[in-house]
């Protein structure tokens, strides 16, 4: 089933300067379940895509849709998980895991249940009445990807978010994002500017031209190897690396 | 991010030393704050008792408990607390009350923000004693204008200092509620004014002190009771014991009052889980 469909997106940003063409006839998909990274130089409007299709802001050409609906504002059917955790500190685990579920109004003993048991479920019973800065940092991201999932998006968007950890969390803090969501089975869309983090998890890799950015090529890798610490360990690992590099340059 | 050691149960020497020597020093600090009190009054005393200074100029601390004693006998001493009480607390409510809406009307809606900028930078830096004849006109020579003048006095800076808590509030985090499809209401419920608890009741305590400065000001210009009412009283008379026995009494109450905005930070902090 397809999940996310963009065809000839275009946006345009005004400022009192004048206009900057920040995405120019964008087009691609994605299968229900596809894990897809987006790739490219920096500040080419990699997390303004991810803007366009959770509905925060609407494109100024092209169509955007979701599970067949045409996006045109936020919605439950998406789940964004930002930078940082930006876990409230002043709730506990549990109530900010909740958090989606009071805005959209979908707090029901069932919906509690259910994000209790993804918090049991990837080891976080025991810190449910704790406090954020009780946490390290990779749990801390763990609770916010559990407070994306706690909603039952259909698609998850990632901008960066292994970006604020040192390397060492940031390897197991990957492992531990991917065999999160490939076990809920949810597809997901990650914005990054680290190749080897794309490398390392996903389906496919879209690449972008630099500004206005436009589709320059898209990878769909293939690997033996299951999680991304594995992966790390291939020997296709090197060659996608420096395929993706080159196409960069 | 550090775990806290929270459940340690043995403690070490050197920590037990280092516990005790904190302990120690923040009894000699009591002590010393205490004692310099008792030293002023003491030297105070004893200066007009040996008539270095005229008492009846400078007063004295055994003149000052007598007047406290004789307005309490005449019964006149409650009267006159409670109506400064009740002034201040009526004005400090609803100037905190006034101050928290216009600082969510101020976060609404930005162009209201730009188009109020100015009038609020003005309003904030006149001074509001300047005010006092038109409030006198227009609410009456009594309580009501008293209880105006202590909320003029510390709106604006409630309404700056909570608003700067408001917009201090992470986009990206406002950026994950709308992208969850949270509205502007449940952006003000769940995120800015949990957020910003801790800059509201830092206002609460400037707010205290201020509220007094206006409940003061206002009874110095219309009032025919209230400790302002009884220093100016005491001024006009030429009664310096009685201008000093108000302003002892001010003092006990406005620091009570301090004291108990900053009891209920210390709970909001720990309900937190401390800081």
């Amino acid at each position: 089933m397809e999940i996310l469909r963009l065809e000839n997106i275009s946006l345009t940003y005004h400022t009192p300067g004048g206009e900057t063409p920040a995405i120019k006839d964008l087009s691609f998909y994605l299968e229900e379940g596809e894990f897809l990274s987006v790739v490219g130089p920096s500040g080419c409007g990699k997390t303004s895509i991810l803007s366009l299709i959770s509905g925060l802001m609407p494109p100024s050409g092209g169509s955007i849709a979701v599970c067949g609906k045409r996006v045109t504002g936020p919605g439950a059917d998406i789940a964004y998980m930002l930078q940082r955790d930006q876990l409230f500190e002043w709730r506990n685990v549990r109530g900010n895991v909740l958090l989606g579920l009071e805005i959209q109004r979908k707090r029901t003993p069932e919906t509690v249940d259910y994000a209790e048991s993804l918090l049991c479920k990837y080891g976080l019973k025991d810190f449910m009445r704790h406090h954020p800065r009780q946490l390290s940092g990779g749990m801390r991201q763990r609770v916010a990807l559990i407070r994306t999932l706690a909603t039952s998006p259909k698609l998850l968007l990632l901008d960066e978010p292994f970006s604020a950890l040192d390397f060492q969390t940031r390897l197991s803090v990957c492992d531990d994002v991917h065999a999160i969501i490939k076990g809920e089975g949810k597809t997901a869309v990650l914005v990054t500017h680290d190749i080897s983090e794309a490398v390392s998890m996903s389906d496919k890799i879209a690449l972008l031209s630099a500004r206005p950015a436009t589709l320059k090529e898209m990878y769909r890798l293939k690997f033996a190897a299951k999680t991304p610490l594995e992966r790390r360990e291939c020997a296709e690992f090197r060659k996608w690396f420096e395929r993706v590099l080159k196409g960069l340059a | 991010m550090k775990k806290r050691n929270r459940n340690q149960t043995t403690i070490s020497v050197p920590h037990s030393l280092y516990l005790k020597r904190e302990k120690r020093r923040k009894a000699a600090v009591r002590a010393c704050q205490f004692g310099l009190l008792f030293l002023a009054l003491g030297l105070w005393e004893a200066a007009a008792q040996l008539k270095i200074i005229d008492s009846f100029m400078f007063s004295s601390p055994s003149r000052i408990a007598a007047e406290i004693a004789g307005l309490a006998k005449r019964g006149t001493l409650f009267t006159h607390i409670f109506t400064t009480l009740y002034e201040c607390a009526i004005g400090f409510a609803a100037a905190t009350a006034a101050g928290v809406l216009i600082a969510v009307l101020l976060w609404w809606s930005e162009n209201v923000r730009r188009v109020l900028d100015p009038y609020i930078v003005v309003l904030n830096s006149l001074p509001k004693i300047a005010l006092g004849p038109m409030i006198i006109i227009w609410f009456g020579a009594g309580v009501k204008a008293i209880i105006f003048m202590a909320v003029l006095i510390s709106v604006i800076v409630a309404v700056l200092s909570i608003l700067n808590g408001f917009l201090s509030c992470d986009p990206d985090k406002i950026l994950l509620l709308r992208s969850m499809g949270g509205n502007k209401f449940q952006i003000l419920f769940k995120l800015v004014l949990p957020h910003s608890l801790p800059d509201i009741i830092s206002a609460l305590k400037i707010n205290v002190g201020l509220a007094w400065v206006g409940t003061i000001m206002g009874e110095y210009l219309v009032s025919r009771s209230g400790l302002g009412y009884l220093i100016v009283y005491g001024g006009t008379v030429f009664k310096i014991d009685l201008v000093m026995a108000a302003t002892v009494i001010l003092c006990v109450l406005a620091g009570f009052m301090y004291f108990g905005v900053a009891a209920v930070e210390r709970r909001v902090a720990k309900h937190r889980g401390g800081v």
